[in-house]
């Protein structure tokens, strides 16, 4: 009991002291709420550490929480942050679509928001700072054709359920579309998992026996044909290209295997130029709806040199 | 006279239709695309779907029994995680993967055990407790690790579903030698005859002697272990637990329960009924495929033709 007691009035002294804190700073600096979608994964460290980079450098305050993928956490943290009065929100949307009346919310309140890496569909959001995935699909592309040289048949382990990944594929067949020698004879789902992934791309090695390169569309997808590869064990295996640089399949690349290279996105980068975009937004200066971050690709001789 | 050939063709139909849409599939298939009869695709085939043909043997004695069992997805997917945990676990080379695949199966016979324990015991439908057991073991797949695969494991253990002896791969010697067993316990022995029974009517097996209680015990029991198989070889494929495996793995088997001529309402079915329905959704699969067919009209084909399957089915009811 006399803990509880204890707690309770520590959490409000705690509480009054933020309260005045903010209402002292409310003149000096600008206060941003964030809503990351979880804390643990290395990708929305990154991002927060962009975030947190960006902020101290034009002087904002982040409050920075996590949804924990819990949309009603979310939709309760973004309440708060109204409530608070902040300058504007960051939202890692848990749920496109759920978050929306959240977004409604905070923008009827007169506060704009902003989301980064995940999209809200149908709501008031004012700048979508996101990987470009037509972008990376594209480098995924330029990558296969200077692997085969021009010339083979291309398959695509796909998803095309996914927003993100239609673009990829999008930006992957684009590329391709410059080298005439390249044709792409199978676009298969293998449901973005490993399991799915590593059933389709069997089927497609042996409809393909003279397969040279396989795009996998996330690197569960791309580890699944690795797995389907070395179950055939063929002489010259199709060389793959996936996405995300995961750790197993960053070993796969270094190892020699025939995982070649993967499409990087930087999350680092995001989480800074979203603060970007909020400066611009307070300065008054227009800012697009959906902000493109750059992507790269690692390789072999990339990952070693790290 | 005409409805006696009519009952007649009925008749056939619904004893051998399973088995004629099957050849009648592969003959298709056989001439659409010239990949498809190679003897290394048929190993291929027979490889994918010895593990949904592995959990559709264990749904199969759920099912006579008038059961279900959801959880069969999410307990591949956590026993393929246990295994390879467990496998890491620092002991020289025959004793860590033995440990590994004893702990799965393990768990796999502790879920089963537990959910028809919830069944007998607390008189809970097995739709929902294994509908529980499946979203509880899907979260605990992604709680214990932290969302991302268990990888790095011992070079042994990628030979268990990876490898062949013989020229056939593990996982079809596995699932064939699953059949031939599951086969003989539930047409030679008493237990089999118990599991007809209490699918075909509780009461009368109950006054008849059978205690249903335990038969049902068994048959969640047998699910749950067979899935563990199944995730065991699964993680062995991919050299990795992940915790995504196994997605719908529930809807594949029971397709193939169904499909292979097993009544929902229980107490008839048979074990090569089930077999020739998880062949021939995996050769589906595979010749669509083979053939290029765009994603999302397969899954509009393989509804159909689960539809079409079961329709023959019914035929023979009538």
């Amino acid at each position: 009991m006399l803990l509880r007691t204890l707690l309770l009035a520590a959490v409000l002294l705690s509480l009054a002291t933020l309260g005045s804190c903010a209402k002292k700073e409310r003149a000096a600096t600008k206060v941003i709420g964030v809503s990351l979608l979880n804390r643990g994964h290395i990708f929305y460290k990154d991002l927060e550490e962009g975030l947190q980079e960006q902020a101290k450098k034009e002087g904002y305050e982040l409050i920075v929480t996590s949804a924990d993928f819990d949309l009603g956490k979310q939709i309760s943290q973004i309440e708060d942050f109204v409530a608070r009065k902040v300058d504007a929100i960051i939202l890692c949307p848990v749920d496109s679509r759920g978050v929306g009346p959240g977004v409604l919310t905070a923008s009827q309140a007169g506060i704009p928001v902003f989301t980064a890496d995940i999209a809200a569909e149908n709501a008031p959001v004012v700048c979508h700072i996101a990987s470009d995935n037509i972008a990376g699909g594209r480098l995924a592309g330029e990558y296969m054709a200077k692997l085969l040289n021009g010339a083979g048949k291309v398959a695509i382990i796909n998803q095309p359920v996914v927003t993100s990944v239609l673009d990829r594929v999008q930006g992957f067949r684009d590329a391709l579309s410059k080298f005439p020698g390249i044709t792409i004879v199978a676009d298969v789902n293998g449901q973005g998992v490993r399991d799915r992934a590593l059933q389709a791309a069997a089927d497609v090695l042996q409809a393909h026996q003279d397969l040279a390169g396989v795009f996998g569309i996330n690197d569960d997808s791309a580890l699944g044909t690795l797995d389907a590869c070395e179950q055939f064990k063929r002489d010259k295996p199709p060389v793959i290209i996936g996405y995300d640089a995961t750790p197993p399949a960053a070993d796969a690349i270094k190892r020699g295997s025939a995982l070649k290279a993967d499409v990087v996105q930087y999350p680092k980068k995001i989480g800074s130029s979203t603060i970007d975009m909020i400066r611009a937004h307070f300065a008054g200066q227009p800012v697009p709806k959906v902000f493109p971050v750059e992507v790269g690709i690692v390789d072999q001789a990339k990952l070693s040199a790290i | 006279m005409a409805t006696d050939t009519r009952r007649a063709v009925v008749d056939l139909l619904g004893r051998y239709g399973i088995l004629l849409a099957f050849l009648l599939q592969v003959l298709i298939f056989s001439q659409l695309s010239p990949y498809f009869m190679t003897g290394e695709n048929l190993l291929n085939v027979s490889l994918q779907a010895s593990i949904n043909a592995i959990i559709a043997a264990g749904m199969t004695f759920v099912i006579l029994t008038a059961g279900i069992d959801l959880s069969v997805g999410s307990v591949v997917a956590l026993a393929g995680i246990v295994a390879t945990t467990v496998c890491k676990v620092d002991l020289p080379f025959p004793l860590n993967i033995g440990a590994g695949i004893a702990a799965g199966l393990l768990f796999g016979t502790l879920s089963g055990l537990g959910g028809g324990l919830f069944v007998t015991r607390f008189r809970i439908t097995p739709f929902i407790i294994t509908l529980a057991l499946m979203t509880i073991w899907r979260g605990a797949a992604f709680v214990v690790t932290d969302g991302r695969p268990v990888w790095e494991l011992p070079a042994e253990f990628a030979s268990l579903g990876g490898g062949r002896l013989g020229g056939i791969p593990v996982p079809t010697i596995v699932m064939l030698a699953v059949y031939a067993v599951a086969h003989v316990v539930l047409t030679r022995t008493r237990f089999g005859r118990y599991v007809y029974a209490v699918g075909g009517n509780i009461e009368a097996a109950r006054l008849a002697g059978v205690r249903p209680q335990r038969i049902l015990l068994a048959v969640y029991a047998i699910s749950g272990v067979l899935s563990a198989v199944s995730g065991i070889l699964l993680a062995s494929r991919m050299n990795s637990g992940q915790p995504n495996a196994g997605g719908m793995y529930e809807l594949d088997a029971i397709a193939a329960v169904v499909v292979g001529g097993t009544s929902l309402q229980g107490g008839r079915g048979t074990l090569v009924g089930t077999f020739i329905g998880a062949m021939l959704i995996a050769v589906l699969r595979n010749g669509l495929n083979l053939m290029n067919v765009s994603s999302y009209l397969q899954q509009v084909i393989v509804g159909l033709v689960i539809l079409l399957a079961t329709m023959i089915d019914q035929a023979k009811k009538t």
